[in-house]
């Protein structure tokens, strides 16, 4: 079996991890790190409770995209 | 307040629930329509990861010390980023290497150690054993709960049994069943490499009705309790603005470094979590699955949270700010606001949570202990059972139970302490100390087995005292003195402040001296430490599953190989018979059994292989490899390496271009065509330069003897061995080889089955050997043979192929040596032939006689070169002419011979005058001659008066000519009692007499004419040439013979004639008295 163009794949995902791994982390948290609310609900937790959801649709996307190049890829395949 | 009755109802109401879908998912699996191959229920599955210690415990730590329960969630989330490589590539290696759990991948990663699997089990079971009795807690704490909410007091079941004995609690109940659950759906087979369907499918409900009781709860609390999340945040910060620092970082309790820690230690833990592993890898039905996961998982788990800090915040409210019980809000909340079912919900829920974790870790930790602690420890001492493979499953089965009770024993012991309530962070750090070997051995090559071993004993060492030590401090079961003032009052030494490591949590403390230390010493070795070969090999499996740097194979053999059906007994003692053969008939497939029941050589190391996986499949990789090394050890069998037989080759590097250029050096010998001898030495010595035999030999066919004689040899010299002909029979390899017209390879010539070869080549001390046949053109000519007395098993298919290659290549030489010999000999032929021929021609009349009286022509067409056809004109003084057609057997240059001595005989003789008389003398006188050549010849003899027209003839068995009568015009056969010349010393010839007259005509022809055959093989005919003759009558006789010629060729439609053809044609003219001019003429 073939690996999709592995490196690539695997770099962006990488990148995503240390991207992910930032932003939940110190110094990056340091913004969200005040007293303050947004609509009633303390601005960290609002932070973590959006961005969290976000990161999984980014995966969502990686995935489909991965998905709909292997798919190509057999098809392309198969005409050949 | 429920009624314990009720409890107890729904709760075995919910487990026969479980065992109704886990034995539907383990039916449909035994029916080939698996329920679980989908990634829905794998992405579920994953859910084993959120235990009772994050059902309940999230609520509390929000409530106690806020976000820090996030991390524990964040990190799987962060981490399912590298799913799609690097958890990908555990499962495709898994897979290939039938790795049945996390000690069994890190010891078969290193050479299959014993050792590392024995510790990574230790370490898992200190590690997770203590989670167990967590979970169990959970379930009979919250079980009391539901039945009297107020008391603190343990009392669960026995309100419902008062009869019980004091020992048997909620706790031990749970046990009982979890146990039993494992033991029904996690040990059914010994194949751990065999998916769990009924357990996953199982776990995968436990996953949906966590979640839906936690959201019905969160639901409940948020919009039912009050009025949303806004409401529950502004009712607490206007309650408790003093604990706003609950939403905050960088706090007291979750300082940034413990974020971090919490966050890593987590991504570790979803990852190599033994349970987790168990999941993720080995009951990953398809690596597609993953994608899946990567985004359903993490999705999974934050709707999991959504509700966990309003729930927290709800539970402050209403309960006054009071945190002690904290942890059970979720089951509190509902049962004080009067919701008894959804308390109950949620108590199924918690218990979803804890028994799929206490399930699946049985399951995985009894296996891993069987096949790490329990099946070396059985092989070291060599307990000689017949059939282990019923021992080991009930093995499994007694170990699931054992490890449940052992966890219910340490809950009963330790109870409610600091311990158990941290022990799901504790055994996240015991997991991330497997990261470095696994993502190490995984990723890179150079990563070695004393690396790992001392990476993973130093982090485990670590977490024991910088993690173990001091939460058992801390529960009171040990002197504070250590963690104050350090052991023996070394300071240094302080568990929490290693090596005066001060300000950080005992979270960040213990990870980061454990990283330190095993992450150090695991590069550092790695980096200075050399691998052994089999190591290096086993690397291999790891880092490059999916191929990219194809091995440079390795060539191997084992000495005194077990047969194919040994293996299998083998196997079968483990496994059973049943799995034992069927394994063994997928793997053998088409290939190649030969007459010993085996494979060939060089398969052999590759079933052993297999059988290893196989094994290992159900006892581990470790015990597999022991099980294997200690049967081939007893049976004397050794895996050997085998030495390169294209290593030594020179004229170039590596082993494709190495065959190449051997085969093309040989072909640039066999085309220089020099003498034959010379072009045998070289091949010879290229064979011997280029590869270390000791000898080497070309055998051709004698055809007069038939034997297989020696042409040429190189290499030691040994009279019997070198030097002696062979049989053409089977009794011997070389015979064999070339009767056979294949290739005879022997790689040990320990196992020698023709006891005539046996006996020189043990004498000669051979180890092994090859014959290939020389073949030209499909057909045997000889053997090509190597011999080696320094190594066995040299002979790989590469070089048999290249052997098999360089015997053709002698063929070629062969078979140009041969041609070129003929042609030679042809060309010397020739030339002889051609002086023949001018010889030949010249015997035939080289005109004919000058006669008014007649009109006469003859031609002789010879079929090949010579031939053995003649005619003659004789003018005798008296006017007579004679004429002779003969016709001598063969074509050849004899049959020529003869011809010119006829012809001689016949001119000197000139003196005889009957032809019967002339037919008599030439018979005396060739008989001896010609019955010695083994020759005859057939003659008819005419003597014709021109004058009178009187035709005298006598007949030697040829071919009775044709005499058209002009006046009746119709031919008549004239015929004369004789025979063939050369088959009697003495014969009677008849002479007969006849008279022509005028346009008359005399047709003498040999058996060319008559025989010449059509493309159906039908024969021309006396009738044909009858007609033709009718048809032809009135031309000249030389036209006469061109028209019957060209009718002749186009009858057989062959310009060329199989057969010598002679026709002579005579047309009476006129008669009368001859012309003096004529006679003149004659005496000449």
């Amino acid at each position: 079996m073939k690996v999709p163009n592995p490196t690539s794949t695997r770099e962006a995902w990488i990148l995503c991890l240390i991207l992910g791994v930032i932003m939940l982390n110190f110094p990056f948290l340091q913004i969200f790190n005040t007293g303050r609310s947004i609509f009633g609900i303390p601005i960290l937790v609002f932070y973590f409770f959006i961005g969290w959801p976000i990161s999984i649709l980014v995966i969502f996307l990686f995935v489909n995209r991965l998905q709909r190049e292997e798919r190509n890829q057999k098809r392309d395949e198969e005409k050949e | 307040m429920i009624s314990p009755l009720i409890v107890a109802l729904v709760s075995i109401a919910y487990f026969a629930l479980l065992f109704a879908v886990a034995y539907y998912a383990d039916a449909r699996s035994a029916a080939g329509r698996s329920l679980i191959n989908n990634p829905y229920i794998y992405s579920l599955s994953l859910g084993v990861y959120c235990t009772s210690w994050t059902y309940y415990g999230s609520v509390g730590r929000a409530a106690t010390s806020g976000l820090d329960f996030l991390p524990i969630y964040l990190g799987p989330t962060l981490i399912a980023f590298t799913w799609w490589f690097l958890l990908r590539k555990m499962v495709r290696v898994s897979k290939e290497q039938n790795i049945v759990s996390i000690a069994d991948f890190i010891s078969s990663r290193y050479d299959r150690s014993p050792l590392l699997g024995a510790l990574v089990t230790l370490i898992a079971v200190l590690g997770i054993m203590p989670y167990i009795a967590l979970q169990l807690k959970a379930v009979a704490r919250t079980f009391d709960l539901l039945i009297s909410p107020t008391t603190v007091a343990e009392v669960g079941l026995h309100n419902l049994f008062p009869a019980l004995p004091n020992y048997i609690d909620t706790a031990f109940v749970m046990a009982l069943v979890l146990s039993l659950f494992g033991v029904l759906f996690g040990a059914r087979h010994l194949d751990a490499s065999e998916r769990h369907e009924g357990l996953v499918a199982a776990i995968a409900l436990e996953s949906i009705v966590k979640l839906v009781a936690f959201f019905a709860v969160g639901l409940f609390v948020t919009f039912g309790l009050f009025d949303g999340f806004d409401d529950i945040f502004s009712r607490f910060s206007h309650q408790f603005p003093e604990r706003l620092a609950l939403f905050r970082l960088d706090t007291a309790a979750i300082p940034y470094t413990k974020w971090f820690t919490l966050t890593f230690a987590s991504m570790m833990a979803i990852m190599f979590l033994p349970r987790q592993f168990h999941i993720m890898v080995t009951e990953n039905a398809h690596e597609d699955h993953i994608k899946g996961a990567m985004w359903r998982f993490p999705a999974y788990i934050f709707l999991l949270n959504v509700f966990v800090i309003p729930i927290a915040l709800g539970g402050l409210l209403l309960n006054g700010g009071d945190t002690s019980q904290a942890d059970y809000f979720v089951i509190n909340l509902p049962l004080a606001a009067g919701h008894p079912w959804l308390a109950l919900l949620v108590f199924i829920g918690g218990f979803s949570a804890s028994a799929g974790m206490v399930m699946v870790s049985s399951v995985t930790l009894s296996t891993m202990i069987l096949n790490h602690l329990i099946m070396p420890l059985i092989l070291r001492i060599k307990v000689d059972i017949g059939d282990f493979s019923g021992i080991l499953i009930n093995l499994k089965r007694f170990g699931i139970i054992g490890v449940v009770f052992l966890g219910y024993l340490y809950y009963r012991v330790i109870g409610d302490s600091y311990a158990l309530v941290n022990m799901g962070l504790i055994s996240f750090i015991a997991a991330a100390q497997f990261a470095p070997a696994v993502i190490g051995g995984l990723y890179w090559r150079r990563a070695n087995q004393k690396a790992a071993l001392v990476g993973l004993s130093l982090g485990f060492i670590l977490w024991f005292y910088t993690l173990l030590v001091p939460s058992f401090v801390l529960s009171g079961w040990m002197e504070s003195n250590i963690l104050d003032h350090g052991p023996f009052g070394i300071s240094l030494l302080r568990p929490l402040q290693l090596f005066g490591l001060t300000g950080f949590d005992i979270w960040t403390n213990s990870l980061f001296w454990t990283m330190f230390f095993n992450l150090g010493a695991f590069l550092s070795l790695s980096f200075f430490c050399t691998q052994k070969p089999s190591e290096r090999e086993q690397a291999r499996f790891f880092v490059d599953v999916y191929g990219e740097n194809p091995l440079p194979e390795q060539r191997r053999r084992i000495s005194k190989a077990p047969t194919i059906m040994e293996f299998v007994e083998l196997m079968a003692k483990f496994i059973g018979e049943k799995p034992a053969n069927t394994a063994i008939a997928s793997y053998l497939g088409d290939q190649e059994i030969n007459s010993r029941g085996s494979l060939a050589d060089q398969e052999i190391p590759a079933l052993k292989a297999f059988t290893e996986r196989t094994l290992a499949g159900y006892v581990g990789s470790a015990p597999a490899k022991i099980i294997l090394d200690n049967y081939l050890s007893t049976r004397g069998s050794e895996m050997e390496d085998v030495f390169d037989i294209f290593g030594s080759v020179t004229l170039s590097r590596t082993a494709s271009r190495g065959q190449l250029s051997v085969l093309y050096e040989a072909a640039r010998i066999v085309s220089r065509g020099s003498d034959f001898d010379k072009t045998l030495q070289g091949l010879l010595s290229l064979l011997m330069q280029q590869f270390k035999f000791d000898l080497c030999m070309i055998r051709f066919l004698d055809e007069q003897s038939m034997t297989l004689t020696v042409k040429a040899q190189m290499g030691m010299t040994s009279k019997h061995f070198g030097e002696s002909e062979r049989n053409l029979d089977m009794e011997t390899y070389i015979g064999a080889t070339f009767l056979s017209n294949t290739s005879t390879v022997v790689n040990d010539t320990e196992y020698l089955d023709k006891h005539i070869s046996a006996q020189i080549i043990h004498r000669e001390n051979i180890k092994s050997f090859a014959h290939a046949p020389i073949v030209v053109e499909d057909e045997p000519v000889g053997v090509l043979s190597a011999f080696s007395r320094t190594s066995k098993g040299i002979f790989t298919d590469e070089f048999v192929a290249l052997f098999n290659n360089l015997a053709r290549q002698v063929g070629i030489a062969w078979r140009n040596h041969q041609q070129l010999t003929k042609l030679l000999s042809a060309r010397e032929q020739e030339r002889d032939l051609e002086i023949a021929k001018t010889i030949q021609m010249s015997l035939l009349p080289g005109g004919i006689p000058e006669l008014s009286h007649i009109d006469l022509s003859g031609i002789c067409v010879p079929a090949h070169a010579v031939g053995g056809d003649y005619y003659d004109f004789i003018r005798r003084s008296n006017g007579t002419l004679d004429l002779v057609i003969a016709d001598v057997s063969g074509h050849n240059i004899g049959s020529a011979l003869i011809m010119a001595e006829t012809r001689t005989f016949i001119q000197a003789m000139r003196q005889i005058e009957q032809p019967s008389a002339m037919l008599d003398e030439l018979n005396r006188f060739f008989y001896e001659d010609l019955s010695r050549a083994e020759l005859f010849v057939t003659m008819f003899y005419l003597q014709y008066h021109p004058e009178t027209g009187q035709l005298l003839f006598a007949n030697a068995g040829h071919n009775n000519p044709i005499l058209w009568r002009n006046q009746t015009n119709t031919g008549e056969m004239l015929d004369g009692e004789g025979m063939i010349l050369g088959i009697k010393p003495d014969i009677d010839f008849e002479q007969r007499k006849t008279k022509l007259t005028k346009g008359d005509i005399l047709v003498l022809y040999t058996d060319g004419v008559t025989e010449a055959e059509d493309s159906k093989g039908q024969f021309f005919g006396e009738g044909r040439l009858h007609t033709l003759i009718s048809e032809y009558q009135h031309l000249p006789a030389t036209l006469m013979i061109d028209q019957i010629l060209e009718q002749i060729r186009i009858f057989t439609g062959n310009r060329h004639f199989n057969d010598d053809i002679s026709l002579v044609i005579m047309k009476v003219v006129h008669l009368g008295p001859l012309t003096p001019e004529l006679d003149a003429q004659t005496n000449n």
